[in-house]
């Protein structure tokens, strides 16, 4: 691992535990706290992976990478938050070189509102007033949405609250009906895709980090936790579990944490990723037993946040296609 | 070998799905949820209505399916006011049947069962609640946790230590099981909210402080309490394998839709997809055939631990795959469906009335022991 990315690890680390530790039900129950956001911004991670010539802090993607890491394993929302507006908001507003709106989300003026289902299928249908429905940040002034047409639109407008509803995942971020009151054309999909798949190793990273985060806490659990009046991890199913979830775990930290790795590795890292943050926060949760059900105990959060995320940007069809023609050399995987 | 309901089973499994169709839906499944608020109004109308029908456990069983199907938290509500029922119903005297049981079976009054301790979960014998008897009333101290009606059942069938183990390898004697009312002194409950699922349905930790309760509230035999529980639990695991695999039903039934429209719009819905759909639908299937077996046994009045436990843990399972699946097809049209609830509330299948853990050490040390699952 390079200095930087040392400097980073450590420094977003100690950030997660003095800020974010406490506040992660808080996140959960009440959105991330604006106060957060600051800290956020005042630590520069949004725009932190943008060249320096677009106004970022020009991060290399491993460093980047570390954040995204380290974000996730506290807070799930708080890593999306970050992630979202640096990987899709953010690298859209520059290939369209649009550098006043880049700045005003830079400097926390504008958080955008995302609407992405067009990417896995059919199209959440539109409110009868244009609203953009279930859209993810429920406080953005802002919004980027791929529309029915494969076009991206961003534009302003005001977010409304969802009522009776909740979100299964990313709770701290949030998701609102979003009114928009300018459209401005700024891609397509095919953009969209580009974008999403150079950030196959940011997303592996988020799948990776809530993964540690789950397997930390079950680790954490059992130790204590006793049944028959043994500590659970002295019974085999529990104890093997968790050797087999470290195992997966850190075989997968290792090309994360590659300088090296080149972007079909990612895009087999984020397929693995997606498929361990599943299985490793569920276990988790049932290892916890009725207690892993209740949010207090900050465990079923990463169960929800684990399969939200992978209906929100993971595309096994698309990702899977893309491995295999590698593969084949052609194309295959289309029936 | 016939696989079909008979003809009393069919029209009441079709007037459980328009009872429920009909009383809640998405938008009211969905209020509940997001308030985490018990339909009591639902509870009442449906025990009007004949929907709750204690004639024939067949009906029991396969109305949990059909109204879990439409809804999981409303269903499980609706069906859960009766919950530790059979132990009053097998063990409890007239006076206890009488005073109690038939209060709930006119819906005069809610009931729970109070097994689960804090620090207990799996290990119920290891439970530290403790009733003291002195003169013609126990004394009951203790705290109970993740109490289905915690909050709002009027009594409980609950289990105590009545006396200390003969032996400390078996500490399941020396346990009792007592009806301990929520008006009885030195009784408190607080309400657990932030569930992930079954939101609908309350759930509550139980406090219980010098409470008096009158000898004539023992249900059975004093020590005999764990027997009564663990048979018990032989009896709902398999309404719980109906909840399980009404859950993964629905999922299935939505999930199948969803695909269809696609088809249907000339969306590409690809072969994994649909092989996806094949595996939902084989477990569905597996699952409720394995029911039917384990419930044939039980309600022919011999139970096989076994296949119950079998059923009960495969339908679980079968549940949290099906949503779990469900949710990578639809993607973000799941997570903006009633898939997405359907996901949250299949988890605790796999928890409550034994975790997928405790199902297998009944299976393979039954096993081990030499008993059958035929």
């Amino acid at each position: 691992m390079n200095e930087q990315a040392e400097l980073m690890r450590d420094t977003v680390k100690e950030f997660a535990d003095k800020n974010l530790k406490d506040l992660a039900l808080k996140v959960e129950r009440e959105g991330i706290p604006d106060a957060v956001k600051e800290k956020i911004l005042e630590q520069g991670f949004v725009g932190s992976n943008l060249p320096v010539e677009m106004g970022g802090a020009g991060l290399d993607s491993l460093s980047h990478r570390l954040m995204l890491f380290e974000l996730a394993k506290v807070s799930p929302s708080v890593a999306a938050y970050v992630f979202f507006h640096n990987d899709v908001v953010l690298k859209q507003l520059s290939s369209g070189n649009k550098k006043d709106l880049i700045q005003s989300v830079i400097s926390g003026k504008d958080s955008y509102a995302l609407s992405f289902s067009r990417l896995s299928g059919e199209k959440i249908e539109d409110g009868s007033n244009g609203a953009i429905r279930r859209a993810l940040n429920e406080k953005a002034n802002r919004y980027i949405e791929l529309d029915a047409s494969g076009t991206i639109f961003a534009g302003e407008g005001k977010a409304e609250p969802v009522k009776n509803f909740k979100p299964l995942g990313l709770r701290g971020m949030g998701v609102c009906d979003f009114l928009p009151s300018s459209k401005e054309e700024c891609g397509t999909k095919e953009d969209l895709e580009n974008i999403l798949a150079v950030s196959s190793g940011d997303i592996a990273a988020l799948f990776l980090g809530i993964a540690e985060g789950a397997v930390d806490k079950a680790i954490e659990y059992t130790n204590v936790r006793k049944t028959f009046n043994e500590p659970l991890k002295n019974y085999e199913p529990v104890a093997f579990r968790i050797a087999e979830l470290k195992s997966e775990l850190e075989m997968l930290k290792f090309v994360l944490f590659d300088e090296g790795s080149d972007e079909i590795r990612m895009l087999m890292l984020k397929d693995l990723s997606a498929s361990l943050s599943r299985k490793a926060t569920k276990y988790a949760l049932q290892f916890h037993g009725g207690y892993g059900y209740l949010e207090d105990f900050g465990v079923e959060k990463f169960y929800r946040d684990s399969v939200a995320l992978n209906a929100i940007i993971y595309r096994p069809v698309e990702d899977k296609r893309i491995l295999a023609s590698k593969i084949y050399f052609g194309k295959s995987g289309f029936i | 070998m016939n696989f079909d309901l008979d003809k009393e089973l069919e029209e009441y499994s079709k007037k459980v799905r328009e009872f429920s169709l009909k009383e809640f839906g998405n938008d009211v499944a969905s209020k509940y949820d997001v308030e985490e608020k018990y339909p009591d109004e639902l509870r009442l109308k449906a025990l009007k209505e004949g929907i709750i029908d204690f004639s024939n456990p067949w009906k029991t069983m396969i109305g949990i399916e059909e109204m879990c199907r439409v809804d999981p938290g409303m269903g499980i509500s609706v069906t859960v006011p009766y919950f530790g029922a059979e132990v009053l119903m097998l063990h409890g005297s007239d006076y206890l049947k009488e005073n109690y049981l038939g209060k709930v079976a006119m819906g005069e009054k809610i009931m729970g069962l109070g097994v689960t301790e804090p620090g207990g979960g799996s290990d119920v014998a290891g439970l530290k609640t403790v009733a003291r008897k002195e003169g013609d009333k126990y004394i009951v101290n203790g705290s109970k946790m993740f109490i289905t009606n915690g909050t709002i059942a009027d009594f409980f069938v609950m289990l105590a230590r009545t006396s200390p183990p003969d032996d400390p390898k078996k500490r399941h004697r020396g346990l009792s099981v007592l009806v301990v009312e929520r008006g009885f002194k030195g009784f408190a409950s607080n309400k657990l909210t932030g569930k992930l699922g079954v939101r609908a349905t309350n759930t509550g930790e139980l406090i219980l402080n010098n409470v008096e309760v009158p000898a004539k509230n023992l249900v059975g035999e004093e020590g005999k309490g764990f027997y009564y529980i663990m048979e018990f639990f032989n009896i709902s695991r398999i309404f719980v394998a109906a909840q399980s695999i009404g859950i993964a039903q629905g999922v299935l039934d939505r999930t199948t839709e969803y695909l269809k429209k696609l088809e249907k719009e000339g969306e590409y819905v690809g072969e994994e997809r649909k092989f996806k759909l094949a595996e939902i639908a084989t477990r569905v299937e597996a699952s409720r055939l394995l029911m039917y077996k384990a419930a044939s046994f039980l309600f022919n009045y011999n139970p096989n631990p076994i296949l119950t436990s079998m059923a009960k843990g495969y339908a679980s399972e079968t549940a949290s795959f099906a949503a779990e699946t469900a949710m990578e097809i639809t993607g973000q049209i799941g997570l903006n469906s009633e898939i997405e609830r359907f996901f949250r509330d299949s988890k605790i299948m796999e928890i409550w009335e034994g975790t997928s853990e405790v199902e297998k050490i009944v299976i393979s040390r039954m096993m081990l022991k030499g008993d059958k699952s035929e």
